[in-house]
């Protein structure tokens, strides 16, 4: 897996965002605009990606694997953060703040999979990938 | 859901923990089940749409995973006492599934040369397709008396 600039930033905004939220759910605390504007970052950072992506695949560049496999990590790390918000807004405890530190994290470890195609992997085969395709 | 907050409004007391099954931390447990769902589905979609044919068993076997982990997570996040044994169902299946399959991926690695999801104890995932059904079983017995 290469690391370029774009998974950097991501897994910065990604964890950071973890973070924040574990340690409010840990103070005990209500999702407030902190966490909320964390998950927002997550979201953010997600269309800027993917409409610098579009960009950059209309261009010069091309990728090394599958484009509708690329698109529909793109999608679901783009659904994440919507769906952790919405889930966590439904009863709003601390808990909810457990929910949506689980969104950064996902999303860091879809980015690294969506370079991986980008890139290509060092092993030939991406199918032979263990596991079940975070 | 909502009724199980009390008028008991501050946030650092215990009491203000909800206690449904399919509240507080079963909210955090059905996410991480929700997360599990959505990806081995994707996984084992992808793999049996483009190299089905070079592990037809443990592509299968990941598929089998995957709906596993979207019937539990549907059960979980149901409420009712059906719902709880259709998700004590579930989980049971999937605890016996990473328990075979890490045994079996561990001991007889050639009978298991592409990798699952249950593979090796679920160690590329940080052991967490082990430590979910149990975490889901002791999960769901603390809630069994619940309607």
């Amino acid at each position: 897996m290469t690391l370029d600039g774009w998974i950097i930033a991501g897994m910065v905004v990604g964890i950071a965002s973890t973070v924040v939220c574990l340690v409010a759910a840990i103070m005990k605390k209500k999702p407030n605009d902190v966490t909320l504007l964390s998950l927002a970052a997550v979201e953010l950072f997600i269309v800027v990606y993917a409409i610098a992506s579009g960009v950059r695949l209309l261009g010069a560049e091309s990728l090394a694997g599958e484009a509708w496999e690329f698109w529909g990590y793109m999608f679901t790390a783009a659904m994440l953060p919507v769906a952790g918000f919405y889930w966590a807004m439904m009863e709003r405890t601390h808990w909810s703040n457990y929910v949506m530190s689980a969104v950064g994290i996902t999303v860091v470890v879809m980015l690294a999979r969506m370079a991986q195609i980008w890139y290509g992997m060092a092993t030939p085969v991406s199918a032979l990938q263990p596991g079940i395709g975070l | 859901m909502k009724t199980s907050n009390t008028a008991n409004t501050g946030d650092s007391s215990t009491d203000s923990t909800p206690h449904g099954r399919t509240s507080g931390a079963g909210r955090l447990l059905i996410t991480v089940y929700a997360v599990f769902a959505i990806s081995a589905t994707a996984r084992a979609g992808f793999q049996i749409a483009t190299a089905f044919a070079d592990a037809p068993v443990a592509y299968l076997l990941s598929a089998f995973a995957a709906v596993v982990y979207i019937v539990a997570t549907v059960a979980l996040a149901k409420p009712g006492a059906g719902w709880a044994k259709v998700a004590s169902a579930a989980i049971c299946v999937e605890l016996v599934g990473v328990l075979v399959v890490g045994a079996l991926s561990v001991f007889d690695p050639a009978a298991f040369p592409h990798a699952t999801v249950w593979s090796m104890f679920g160690k590329g995932y940080g052991y967490i397709p082990l430590l979910l059904p149990i975490i889901g079983l002791i999960w769901l017995y603390r809630h069994r008396d619940e309607k």
